[in-house]
């Protein structure tokens, strides 16, 4: 490099530097527990779930459709034919951008009756979506709710991908404003001043059970103990990814009714924490490397230019 | 909302019901009125046919507060001797907002786990009810017991509110 | 225009209009030097141009139709599959191999390698439009596109990997744009503009090394959100960001030998002999580097299979797919480029820069469409999907094509 001399060298590396530096905002917010993990906050609410106790009424669909404005459904509510639907690939209802919260029918061999399974957004303690969400669209409140603000979604879709439960539904019919749309726990309208929400309240059989999570995983391990050859000892949601403020008891085997077992209980995060830590790592140490290589490559050069 | 207006209702009307202590066989009407939020009409309740079914024994529904002695492990464990509580009505017990902030913070430091964890009114009454008509072939549908009204149609979305057929979400 | 050529016609490459006392007009220049009826004429007549009117026949409404009656409209995009083709092509593809910016760069400006400077500029050519079109393919796949600037000035998810993704993708594009300023300085006649940016061009060299490693990672990290969803043969919690780094280098590089194969094949009018001369040799200096990245990236994947311990998924069909994909995509192209460089054979080098070019297309898009969900069903891009990234890729080779006719990027400009 002719007219390189060390004071132009200089001043172009801390350009550089500055540039990189710059556009470096990309550097994650560190959680206030720096080394472990959030664990969620420490008087949030749950919900327990207990499975055996559904008849597989939907009133909790119809409580959330009115809860939350929703469009009116394709079937009624009382029509039990939707148990019988089925979508692509075999893979039974979930949430839609329509429905916040579905039930399912199992047929277990052995049991006299099926298994009714209610899936809706699971309120992660560390949730995926939240992780995942390059606008901040996602907060997990305090109460345990993990809400959306539909009014900065840009429509990217990477919360989709990175939900385990693959709860998010997408309003992909709009096209002035597709945004996510999942269950917010009711919280604008009820756990914001500590009611339940919709479906809770609306179980006939009261199959959820609401309260602080730390009770309701008392009142989850109590249950079990109290029914050993009833219900099957693990309580669903209690760490897996991370912990969730819905959780489940059955007493069916949980991979045979539709849960994913096999999620493993870090966070999300915790997988992409380690491309996280590389990048302050690049930005620090690439400059001088390069910088060092360009010195290196070009010393020959350099030297002749010293003579001359 | 529907809710706040069903509870008033529904509790106006067990205040309403709440009659001076009487042996079992008088209990008035039988009417369980609805807590939904008027989704459904009041239960016609045969509490003597009921009485006469379980030949007297009352802690089939009433646990153990009606002086019969339940097996119910949960509660058998502390309470062997049943002694009959001046108000064995089920709403006595079982309160009609199990999940408001005043309940909560009711049950919050009991030690008993069966005390404190509790069903609501409505889901005590189902969960109570549909076991044994399971069991003994008693009405199990929601229409077998108490018929849905108009608002409970808006509510489903079915009957005279049902969406038209053949519309379905395209999208998965 | 090859037959133009024959007829004596030589496009412009001067400032001055020779015989002429003035310099040329920007018209003229857009014109390269013919006149309106002329460069009609060999418009008309090219074959590739009445492809292409196919192809915008069908895209450009297709694509009004994505922006009137939405996503749902256009693409097979679901609940379990929001990705399609738009990101699995135009994303995940198009930015690995259009590293050659950085690749290029680096090569000639840091490292001091001037033998390479005669492709610099395609390099670097082919890395701005890869990027820019990346983001013509975002914008459709958004479901807000016009929020685009939000995550940088309206509602910032530091923590998020696309966060990162965002940000150096716009801020390299500015790199890469400086970068090519000279080019277009000499072809617009600018003086200042070029000044400006060769005395910063080692900084901007760095900031595009710094750039791209952590974007071609980010890209691979996006996946460690989803770590039950894609296949465990191409998913790895430790090295997914480096699979995507390490074949991004490669992915570039092999990207500008096919670039640069088609331009000396169909566009030789417009190269000179600098560019014509050297080109066999400089193919050569790259397939060193690529053979060496792609043995490294062989390494890696392999370790990252025993890291994980997923021998056994080998032996899967899954398993039979990934040999596949290593082989054709990853072992036999290195082979050739040890050969091409050992035999001195340029011909060589470019197959394997072919193979390699297939190799990362099939990889990205097993990992966004094929591998992922692999425990669901198989989702199939809309026909409308296929249309619409068919017409933009189209538009990509187009201004890909008008930018190389008329900017001294294949040719030096002659100076006065």
């Amino acid at each position: 490099m002719k007219n390189m001399n060390r004071r132009k060298f200089i001043t172009n590396g801390v350009a550089a530097g500055g540039l990189a530096v710059a556009a470096a905002t990309s550097r994650p917010t560190e959680a206030k527990a720096a080394a472990g993990t959030f664990g969620g906050y420490p008087d949030s609410m749950g919900v327990l779930v207990d499975m055996t106790k559904c008849i597989g009424c939907r009133t909790c669909e119809a409580a959330c459709n009115e809860e939350q404005g929703l469009p009116a459904p394709d079937k009624p509510f009382d029509d039990m034919s939707v148990y019988d639907e089925e979508r692509h690939g075999g893979l039974p209802r979930r949430t839609t951008a329509k429905a916040y919260t579905v039930v399912n029918k199992y047929e277990v061999a052995g049991r006299d009756h099926p298994l009714f399974r209610k899936f809706q957004c699971n309120h992660c303690q560390e949730p995926a979506c939240l992780t995942s969400c390059f606008v901040n669209a996602y907060s997990k409140t305090p109460e345990g709710a993990v809400v959306y603000d539909p009014t900065v979604c840009v429509g990217c879709r990477t919360c989709m991908v990175a939900c385990p439960f693959y709860v998010p539904a997408y309003s992909y019919e709009s096209a002035i404003n597709p945004v996510v749309k999942k269950c917010i726990m009711c919280y604008d309208t009820r756990l914001k001043f500590g009611r339940p929400p919709a479906c809770v309240e609306a179980c006939p059989n009261g199959v959820m059970t609401f309260g602080k999570r730390k009770d309701l995983l008392a009142q989850a391990h109590k249950t079990i103990e109290n029914n050993p050859e009833k219900y099957v000892k693990h309580v669903y949601g209690e760490h897996e990814v991370g912990g969730t403020s819905w959780l489940y008891l059955s007493d069916v085997p949980f991979e045979e009714v539709g849960f994913d077992t096999h999620l493993g209980n870090a966070p999300i995060i915790s997988y992409v924490k380690d491309f996280l830590a590389m990048v302050p790592m690049v930005l620090t140490i690439w400059p001088a490397l390069f910088a060092g290589f360009h010195l290196l490559s070009t010393r020959k050069a350099a030297a002749d230019n010293d003579k001359s | 909302m529907g809710f706040k207006k069903g509870k008033i209702l529904g509790l106006a009307t067990l205040m309403a019901l709440a009659l001076p202590l009487s042996p079992p066989q008088a209990l008035a009407e039988g009417q369980l009125n609805d807590i939904h939020g008027n989704l459904y009409e009041a239960v016609e309740f045969d509490h003597d046919m009921h009485i006469e079914l379980l030949q007297e024994d009352c802690s089939k529904c009433h646990h153990h507060v009606a002086g019969v002695a339940t097996s119910q492990r949960g509660c058998a464990s502390c309470h062997r001797q049943a002694v009959e509580v001046p108000d064995p009505s089920c709403k006595s017990c079982h309160s009609l907002e199990p999940f408001s902030a005043a309940e909560l913070g009711r049950t919050e430091g009991i030690p008993f786990i069966n005390h404190r964890v509790k069903p609501g009114l409505k889901a005590a009454y189902h969960q109570g009810c549909l076991g044994c008509h399971q069991e003994m072939g008693g009405p199990v549908g929601c229409q077998d017991c108490h018929a849905m009204t108009e608002n409970g149609e808006k509510f489903y979305h079915t009957g005279a509110h049902a969406p038209a057929p053949g519309k379905t979400d395209k999208h998965h | 225009m090859n037959n133009i050529i024959e007829s004596g016609f030589h496009p412009v490459d001067t400032l001055e209009k020779p015989g002429a006392n003035r310099a040329w007009t920007v018209k003229e220049k857009l014109l390269l030097g013919l006149s309106p009826s002329d460069y009609m004429a060999q418009l008309l007549r090219n074959p590739f141009n009445w492809l292409l009117a196919i192809i915008y026949a069908v895209g450009i409404p297709v694509l009004v139709g994505r922006f009137y009656n939405g996503l749902g409209w256009a693409t097979h995009g679901s609940y379990e599959y929001p990705w399609g083709l738009f990101l699995g092509w135009g994303l995940f593809v198009m930015v690995p191999l259009s590293a050659s910016g950085f690749m290029m760069g680096t090569t000639v400006e840091l490292f001091g390698r001037k033998d390479f400077k005669p492709l610099e500029r395609l390099g670097l050519l082919n890395g701005l439009l890869g990027y820019f079109f990346a983001v013509i393919f975002l914008q459709v796949d958004l479901g807000q596109p016009w929020r685009l600037v939000y995550p940088m000035f309206v509602s910032l998810g530091p923590a998020a990997v696309l966060f990162l993704v965002a940000w150096h993708v716009a801020t390299y594009l500015s790199v890469q744009i400086a970068e090519l300023v000279p080019a277009a300085s000499e072809f617009m006649g600018w003086v200042k503009p070029k000044k400006m940016v060769k005395s910063m061009v080692l900084g901007l060299t760095i900031a595009g090394i710094i750039l791209s490693t952590l974007h071609q990672g980010a890209l691979g990290a996006l996946f460690t959100y989803a770590p039950g969803k894609l296949h465990p043969l191409w998913y790895s919690a430790a090295f997914q960001w480096f699979h995507f780094f390490c074949s991004s280098i490669f992915g570039g590089l092999s990207m500008l030998l096919v670039v640069s194969t088609l331009a000396k094949k169909f566009l030789a009018w417009r190269c000179d002999d600098t560019f014509l001369d050297s080109l066999d040799k400089i193919t050569i200096g790259i397939a060193k580097g690529c053979s060496l990245a792609l043995i490294t990236y062989l390494v890696i994947k392999v370790t990252a299979l025993a890291h994980d311990n997923e021998w056994a998924y080998l032996l899967t069909g899954w398993g039979q797919w990934y040999l596949f994909e290593m082989i054709v995509g990853v072992v036999l192209p290195m082979i050739l480029f040890a050969m091409a460089v050992r035999g001195n054979n340029a011909s060589l080098a470019r197959v394997a820069a072919f193979l390699a070019v297939f190799g990362i297309a099939i990889n990205r898009l097993n990992c966004a469409l094929v591998a992922f969900n692999w425990q669901l069903y198989q989702e199939v891009p809309h026909w409308r999907e296929f249309a619409i990234a068919v017409m933009v890729y189209a538009t990509y080779i187009v201004v890909y094509r008008g930018v190389l006719y008329r900017l001294p990027i294949l040719y030096g400009w002659k100076e006065d």
